[in-house]
């Protein structure tokens, strides 16, 4: 353990660390844009520069050894006037088109720049132009005028995604960096990752780009439905107070983009392009209307409809989702569970094209919560066979059962949250939230748990499966 | 000129590269020596001896390198010898490549033996055409009188050569991006720690020595290193291959003793400056060594001590004579214009300065300079000092100061008048 003096205070740094890590686990503040935690050490940036007492020359500290009785200072008059000049350096050639840039508010060189420098430049040569909107894949555009050629990207796609999609090339101040040619990097599941490691706005999502300002939204955290993995991720909406009327009510309400939030149990500090795309899977059009064989009614009459046909049943059947939250699940085996045979669903499965598992976080399984599911409800559903011919009653939570499998005269309860067909269909359906809307814990495949936070108000007329199991078993109860 | 010839010793002739009269003239036998009567460890306290210093540029003894790598760590070692030899004027690794490519062979090999090398590898220039045509047949010829390959001359000692071609650029003169470079990777400097003699060529122990250091070591083993150390100044002692070109009357590749009067080797031994002009000043060894005027040279001797003291050094011996007449602006305009060129790109200080120094120079050339430009160029030669990967950032910092401080009078006047204040000329001939 080497006790190591960062501007004159001693600290344990551990075996094998460098200066950077040392400062940062000790809370002293080292400016870094090329180094990252997860990635090889690059040195290119310069910016993290320390100066070893009684050296009269600065050193980076992410490539600086921990040894016992380092002295190092963060902030001497030589690193302020190194930092500087790396500033004026990076920023040489830099559009600071910052105005219209999506970067704009978590661009690591803005706040550098206003914290360390603040100076405009002192070049007086026209700026050097590059590439600008370059597409790298279907997903993301790259402006090389921005990029500070860090190679955070590029080592990303070497060392974790293993795709090696990206690389540099040309040399010098012409280098810029480019997709290889084999598509590796389109194929690369894990690309968007690159967009938050940028420190500037170089990398840029293409779906997103110009749709929000980072000032105007905010973060909520959630867990990614996606597979077993149960990332942990942040959900960026429209911050309330920024909330305009003037807009379609649609825009106020919307996932601007899912961006990971960093556990280092679960997913560290990636997740996949799947998990940026969640909007795709929550955006669908929802069902707001309860129904009875096609016939809208209210709330409250197709609950008491629920319960009517599950007590005329004799053989009742109960499809449990296995994107219900923990509490739902509970619920539901609480209140309703003993009146049913309860296999558990897996209400999505891979779709084509789709990476069905690797090594870094994709699994298998595209179900947020069997976990749960499986523990509470053993028996899985294989979702083949039909089911028995004497059932008399289905009820179906959530998506993926195929309605063809359910006896003929057989009674059906559909709990969805999205526009399908079969909802008319249904002797009874009832719309229920979805994850945005309600608050709850995932249990991942090894065990760990994560909670969501609701980001939308959810709307009238729609329940939450985890009161409707207990409305419709308590009136079971009333008028039994 | 010197009387000690331990490199350019032969006449050369049309065959004196073939393995035939390299044997003719002695060659291998410092290896069969090595191989049958030392034990690597006698070698390497040959050479460390011998006080040898690194002729690449950076004058690091070799015994000291030597030394980091432990022979019984049960780990590969690579030897990899420099033959990149890009620095601006430069050329004298040219001629061992050309015309004694056996000697670097053999020299390889003992050191491959000091040093328990299985794999051996010279880097050499990708533009070194004939060079490389030299070197691959004295590989196999060597291959094919057994000096190369399985059980050397009987012994139990293997080692391969293998020739690598680079892909023409400067930077991978650096020893680590050279290794990055065999390695199948972008040419890009590593950073230090940990040293290459740790972890270089595939993370294993490495050993890149420059081609006229490793083509002294026959002649050391053969002599001793006592009777090298002898030789010219007892702190940087041996010959020294100087390749001077310029406005020089016999340009080429010289073969000095270290300490030898700098004013006789260039008025005596190269014939003086073209068209009998007035020296105006010399660059020492490769653009990235600081210039010294044609009167600051008068006193020195050709070592590092001596040039050191003057706030210079031999660098590469690449001297580059400059006569009275030539537009120092100019000259700066082509050593910028090369170094934003091969500036690798990969520090930030290097990648962007470069470039803004090249286009200061060139705006101040095109006659649009303006006062503060002169301060601007000294700001980010400063910026470069140290701050990179490489040493590329401060090479051109210093041919930058090195230039500036000695002649910032033609800045100024080129800036205030827009135009040279001599004519504006490279080359020599054009107006005598």
């Amino acid at each position: 353990m080497p006790r190591i003096f960062i501007n004159g205070q001693p600290i344990e740094a551990a075996r094998d660390q460098t200066v950077m890590e040392a400062a940062l686990a000790n809370g002293f503040y080292i400016p870094y844009f090329c180094w990252h935690p997860q990635l090889s050490i690059a040195g290119n940036c310069r910016v993290c520069a320390v100066q070893v007492e009684g050296r009269s020359w600065a050193e980076i500290a992410c490539n600086m050894p921990a040894t016992e009785g380092l002295r190092v200072l963060t902030d001497s008059d030589l690193v302020k006037e190194y930092r500087k000049s790396i500033l004026q350096l990076l920023t040489l050639n830099h559009p600071v088109d910052c105005g219209i840039c999506d970067k704009a508010g978590e661009c690591k060189l803005q706040d550098y720049h206003y914290e360390h420098n603040g100076a405009p430049s002192i070049s007086r040569e026209p700026k050097v132009h590059a590439t600008k909107f370059h597409p790298l894949s279907e997903r993301i555009v790259l402006d090389n005028e921005r990029c500070i050629l860090c190679t955070r990207c590029v080592r990303f796609t070497r060392q974790i995604s293993k795709s090696s999609g990206l690389g540099v090339v040309e040399r010098g101040d012409s280098s810029l960096i480019r997709a290889v040619e084999n598509r590796a990097f389109e194929a690369d599941p894990y690309s968007d990752n690159v967009i938050d490691l940028c420190p500037v706005g170089a990398l840029l999502s293409r779906p997103n780009l110009y749709k929000a300002r980072v000032w105007y939204t905010q973060p909520t955290p959630s867990v990614c439905p996606g597979c077993a993995r149960g990332c942990t991720v942040q959900i960026w909406h429209r911050k309330s107070e920024w909330k305009l009327n003037a807009l379609d009510p649609w825009l106020n309400a919307r996932i601007e983009r899912i961006t990971p939030l960093e556990n280092p149990a679960v997913n560290g500090p990636w997740i996949c392009n799947k998990g940026r795309d969640l909007a795709k899977i929550f955006e669908r059009p929802r069902a707001e209307q309860a129904m009875q064989k096609g016939r809208p009614v209210d709330l409250d009459s197709a609950i008491a409809a629920a319960r009517r046909v599950i007590d005329g049943a004799h053989h009742r059947v109960a499809l449990v989702s296995s994107w219900g939250s923990n509490e739902e699940l509970h619920a539901f085996k609480l209140t309703l569970a003993s009146r049913f045979a309860a296999y558990v669903k897996h209400d999505w499965t891979p779709q084509p094209g789709e990476t069905l598992q690797d090594d870094l976080l994709i699994r298998a399984d595209k179900n947020p919560n069997s976990a749960t599911a499986l523990e509470l409800f053993t028996r899985a559903d294989d979702g083949a066979k039909a089911l028995p011919r004497d059932v008399d009653l289905v009820l179906v939570w959530g998506e993926g059962f195929d309605f063809a499998r359910a006896p003929a005269g057989a009674k059906t309860i559909l709990l969805g949250s999205y526009l399908a067909p079969e909802n008319g269909h249904a002797d009874v359906f009832i719309p229920i939230s979805i994850q945005t809307e309600r608050r709850g814990h995932y249990t991942n495949f090894q065990g760990h748990v994560s909670a969501f936070e609701p980001c939308f108000p959810k709307k009238d007329g729609i329940a939450d499966a985890e009161e409707l199991f207990v409305s419709i078993a308590a009136t079971e109860k009333a008028t039994a | 000129m010197a009387d000690n010839r331990v490199l350019m010793s032969f006449v050369v002739t049309a065959t004196s590269h073939t393995l035939a009269e390299y044997r003719s003239r002695g060659g291998y036998a410092s290896l069969e020596k090595a191989l049958r009567a030392m034990k690597p460890e006698d070698v390497s306290r040959e050479v460390t001896t011998s006080g040898i210093q690194g002729r690449g540029g950076a004058a690091f003894p070799m015994g000291r390198k030597w030394s980091v790598v432990h022979l019984n760590d049960g780990q590969p070692h690579y030897l990899c010898a420099n033959a990149d030899e890009g620095e601006p004027g430069t050329f004298k690794d040219r001629w061992i490549l050309e015309n004694a490519p056996h000697l670097l062979i053999e020299a390889m090999l003992i050191a491959a033996y000091a040093l328990q090398v299985r794999h051996a590898f010279i880097y050499i220039r990708g533009e070194f055409d004939r060079p490389y045509r030299r070197l691959a047949q004295a590989a196999e010829e060597a291959y094919a009188a057994g000096y190369c390959g399985e059980r050397i001359l009987g012994t139990d000692f293997s080692c391969d050569v293998i020739v690598h071609r680079g892909a023409g650029s400067y930077v991978c003169g650096e020893a680590s991006a050279l290794l990055s470079s065999l390695e199948g990777k972008r040419g890009y400097p590593r950073n230090r720690p940990p040293r290459l003699t740790v972890r270089g060529l595939y993370q294993r122990p490495t050993v890149v020595n420059n081609v006229e250091t490793l083509s002294n070591i026959p002649w050391i083993i053969a002599h001793g290193g006592e009777a090298f150390k002898k030789i010219g100044v007892e702190k940087d002692p041996g010959t020294r291959l100087i390749s001077i070109s310029g406005h020089i009357a016999r340009p080429g590749v010289y073969e000095i003793e270290t300490g030898y009067p700098w004013r006789k080797f260039i008025y005596e031994d190269c014939g003086g400056v073209l068209d009998g002009r007035e020296l105006k000043c010399v660059i020492p060894g490769g653009i990235s060594t600081k210039v010294l005027t044609g009167k600051e040279i008068e006193a020195l001797t050709l070592d590092n001590p001596s040039l050191n003291a003057a706030g210079s050094s031999m660098g590469s011996g690449g001297m580059v004579a400059i006569a009275e007449g030539t537009c120092m602006v100019r000259l700066l305009q082509v050593l910028l214009r090369f170094y934003h060129h091969e500036s690798c790109g990969q520090c930030t200080p290097c990648r962007e300065g470069m470039g803004w120094m090249h286009r200061i120079i060139d705006r101040i050339v095109a006659g649009n300079g303006l006062s503060e430009d002169i301060d601007q160029l000294y700001r980010i030669s400063g910026w470069n000092d140290g701050t990179t990967i490489c040493g590329m950032g401060d090479a051109a910092g210093y041919a930058t100061v090195g230039i500036l401080n000695k002649y910032r009078d033609e800045f100024e006047y080129f800036i205030e008048h827009k135009r040279s204040k001599l004519n504006g000329n490279l080359e020599c001939p054009a107006y005598s």
